[in-house]
């Protein structure tokens, strides 16, 4: 049951999206967030998505495998749609009970949805071409100015890396605890909130057990192997801008022109 | 010169309370002294806190000498100058896989050590190469570690460690929680390590065929060593070892026990061969016998009145992610009929499906295809109470101690009595007779479960499962990662068990010399399939066949085997030490 996430994980296929560097697909993601919620008109909101799917395209990724994604946040998004649907003031259109739509209403949970499925579906194409290292690499590289500040990015992108190297060993291990607990007669699924809360206490507790155990060791194997924080490494592949690199920064920066351009326009 | 020279070294745990007081020191080593010379490959055995991995994280620096000094490659560990160029001289291999590999991506792994030191980005590519080719892993440079086994992890985490291009490795237990495949492939690697590279080894381990050839052996226990030699040395004191409950292969055990009921063999035979060719030539200076009639029957045990079946699997089929890519199919038309009060062993390599086959037993994955029946009713008959099931059924997972919770053993082990729904007075009763069946000391009942040692957390885990009574006990690898005799006692306990109460006990291993004690009845499973099943002498016979699907029969079933074909009057069938003894003293006298 828990092996079914999809969202967010790294989908194997050669494409032009795989194949650029992590930078740029985290530079562009931001972009792509920035303009679609600046994006104020039905002509904007168009481009975004227009350009949103030839990027999926370009992705090589099965446009069903990132919709699958979405159903782990189906409830978040009824429960934004209807919060703003009902509760936005405005002009009734209709009234059901003491429950109105207002036509601001309308829209908004329109947009509000839309808005939130497209984010989504964009943030996802960046993890769904970039391995969780290459984005991490990605990460630590592009907010190395930030060590100035004293902000551990080094130490920041390590832990990103080894949660994402033991997310699908404790999810096994959750699995495993879940069973043996299940074999004793434990009862993971009726009761109600409190009951079910109180009945993960044999599943949380060994969960936690081993994971400070798990970390214990690793600490171990990392200093056995001469781990001494960020200073004075170098790396197998160390991230280096390739001419298709440039190619889509040209193209980012001329979608950046374009948009803004158009909506000063309309 | 030495490369490690340990002097009077003294390593004690201090324990302290919240306010930092000192509560107790344990003395982990105790004035060792021990030399190793550049080249050597040395073992060093003991129990579980014997102080080995004590000493294993000394040579690498991670824990420094409370008394005494340590010289590696002429460097003083307790000099915190020389804290990298220890660790680069003596790289270490953990014993659990998964926990020391850090990156998600095989080659990325093996790059981390030479990154953490510094060395140009051309030329960890080239040592991320070699070091991958040296352990026969280069083809699975690109792959998630997740997606390997036990036995190719521990050749990735061995492979880490030679890109930095140390001078000595040390191995901690690296085999305890790998299948008889993976234990091959990785003690076949280090071997390679040693002899081609010239890569100075120090394996730290319980099994004793793994040390057989080495060149040196240290045995410690608390804290001090207590024997040391070539192997053959250490193995001449077969009864030193067995009062320390130290193992001894089983070729040297037999040759031992011939020994002692007359045969004028060697002192010390540590392999096949050496047995065999010894008792061809105290056959040949005896006098030529007459031949047996060669045709008595094997004494298989009149099959006991037939009893009923209490569990039948009925065509069952399973399949891991069903209509995708992934599709898996771990059990393929299993049929099979367990009869009431059978003690079964379940063998197979990791991922024939054995595992998946005994989960099905009680209900916790379903078959997709084919059904199941506990004393003639189907499980999955939609009104069968599942719950009911699981108490009937009891299931023991491997490492059971990774499951306790509760703040005392004895609440842990009233968790499934609760949850049967019984009421208190009857929970407390099952829970003192079940910790009273696994034999576990009173004084341990109110500690917290985390505070036991290995094996007793083990049997504490045991008796939260047998607490509920279950008719049918099913042990996944009940014995994962435990010392010879930790090993022993679990499996004694499971086989008193099961005389005492005359439950049907399924015992799933991969080490067929384990379940040749115990089991009345072996089923083999190999690719989702039982291919034999019957009484461990029927089974042993295929050992050949055994052998092409990575199990490994037991040493003695060999010996017999070699005996044969050079002729002696033996029946091959023997299963055990002493079965074998027997047959070769008839044979010859």
């Amino acid at each position: 049951m828990l092996r079914e996430i999809t969202l967010g994980q790294y989908y194997p296929a050669e494409s032009v999206l795989h194949s650029l560097d992590p930078r740029v697909k985290l530079f562009s993601t931001l972009v792509f967030i920035i303009t679609l919620f600046s994006a104020n008109n039905i002509i904007l909101f168009a481009f975004v998505v227009i350009t949103l799917f030839g990027i999926i395209k370009l992705s090589h990724v099965p446009f069903s495998f990132m919709v699958k994604g979405l159903r782990s946040i189906i409830v978040l998004l009824l429960i934004a749609g209807i919060f703003n649907l009902f509760l936005t003031p405005g002009r009734t259109l209709f009234s059901i009970g003491a429950l109105s739509i207002s036509d601001v209403g309308l829209k908004n949970a329109a947009l509000m949805t839309s808005r939130m499925v497209l984010l989504i579906i964009g943030t996802s194409i960046m993890t769904l071409t970039t391995t969780p290292n290459q984005l991490t690499d990605g990460l630590e590289k592009s907010l190395g100015f930030m060590k100035r500040f004293k902000v551990p990015v080094h130490e920041i992108s390590m832990m990103m890396s080894i949660a994402l190297r033991f997310i699908p060993i404790l999810i096994e291990e959750t699995d495993k605890i879940m069973k043996a607990q299940m074999a004793r007669g434990a009862d993971f699924e009726t009761g109600g909130l409190i009951k079910k809360a109180k009945n993960m206490v044999p599943l949380l507790v060994p969960l936690f057990v081993s994971a400070f155990r798990r970390a214990n060791d690793l600490s171990f194997a990392m200093e056995a192997r001469c781990y001494n924080g960020g200073d004075g490494r170098t790396k197998m592949r160390p991230l280096k801008y390739s001419s298709l690199d440039q190619r889509a920064y040209i193209c980012i920066v001329a979608y950046i022109i374009v948009f803004y351009v158009a909506k000063g326009l309309l | 010169m030495s490369i490690i020279r340990a002097k009077e070294l003294v390593h004690e745990y201090i324990r302290r309370d919240e306010e930092g007081n000192v509560e107790g020191i344990q003395v982990a080593l105790d004035h060792v002294n021990l030399n190793v010379e550049p080249g050597q490959f040395i073992s060093i055995l003991g129990h579980n806190g014997s102080g080995k991995s004590t000493f294993a994280k000394h040579i690498n620096a991670l824990l420094t000498p409370s008394e005494g000094t340590l010289f590696v490659d002429g460097m003083n560990t307790s000099d915190d100058e020389f804290t990298f160029a220890v660790r680069q001289t003596a790289g270490m291999v953990f014993q659990n896989p998964d926990n020391q590999i850090i990156s998600s991506v095989v080659d990325e792994d093996v790059a981390f050590g030479p990154e953490n030191i510094g060395v140009p980005t051309e030329e960890i590519i080239k040592r991320v190469e070699k070091s991958l080719k040296m352990v026969g892993m280069y083809k699975y440079k690109s792959h998630s570690p997740n997606k390997l086994s036990g036995g190719q992890k521990q050749r990735v985490a061995i492979a880490g460690v030679m890109a930095m291009e140390p001078k000595c490795i040390i191995l901690d237990e690296p085999t305890a929680m790998l299948d008889p495949d993976g234990r091959k492939d990785v003690l076949q690697a280090v071997h390679t390590l040693n002899k081609e590279k010239g890569i100075t080894v120090i394996l730290i381990t319980h099994y004793m065929e793994e040390v057989v050839d080495s060149d040196y052996v240290f045995v410690m226990e608390k804290g001090k060593v207590f024997m040391e030699g070539k192997p053959r040395e250490i193995f001449k004191d077969v009864d030193l070892l067995k009062a320390h409950s130290l193992d001894v292969p089983q070729v040297t055990l037999l040759a031992h026990e011939l020994r002692k009921a007359g045969l004028p063999l060697p002192e010390c035979v540590l392999t096949r061969k050496e047995l065999v060719e010894a008792l061809k030539e105290i056959k040949n200076s005896l006098p030529a016998k007459p031949q047996a009639s060669g045709n008595y029957s094997s004494e298989d045990k009149p099959s006991k009145a037939k009893k009923d079946n209490v569990l039948i699997l009925d065509h069952v089929s399973y399949k891991y992610s069903p209509d995708t890519a992934y599709e898996v199919k771990a059990l393929d038309d299993v049929s099979l009929a367990i009869k009431e009060g059978e003690f079964i062993g379940i063998i197979g390599h990791t991922g024939s499906g054995k595992s998946t086959l005994v989960q099905q037993l009680n209900g916790l994955i379903k078959a997709t295809d084919g059904s199941i029946y506990y004393r003639g009713q189907d499980i999955y008959d939609k009104d069968y109470d599942i719950k009911e099931l699981r108490t009937q059924v009891g299931m023991v997972f491997q490492y059971p101690e990774h499951q306790l919770f509760e703040t005392t053993v004895f609440k842990d082990v009233q968790f499934g009595p609760k949850n049967q729904g019984l009421d208190e007075k009857e929970q407390i009763k099952r829970a003192y007779e079940a910790l009273g069946l696994v034999g576990l000391p009173e004084e341990f009942y109110l500690a917290s479960p985390f505070e036991l040692s290995g094996g007793q957390k083990r049997r504490a885990a045991i008796a939260g499962v047998i607490a509920m009574k279950p008719a049918v006990l099913i042990l996944d690898e009940p014995t994962a990662g435990l010392d010879p005799k930790g090993r022993d006692d679990i499996l004694g306990l499971i086989s008193d068990m099961h005389n005492k109460r005359g439950d049907t006990v399924i015992l799933v291993s991969h080490s067929m010399e384990d379940v040749a004690n115990y089991v009345d009845r072996i089923i083999v499973m190999d690719g989702g399939k039982p291919v034999f099943d019957g009484t461990p002498k029927q089974v042993f016979a295929h050992y050949k066949e055994l052998e092409a699907m990575g199990l490994a029969a037991p040493q003695v079933t060999y010996v017999m085997n070699d005996l044969k074909q050079e002729g002696f009057a033996v029946e091959v069938d023997a299963t055990t030490v002493e079965e074998a003894k027997n047959d070769i003293l008839k044979a010859l006298c």
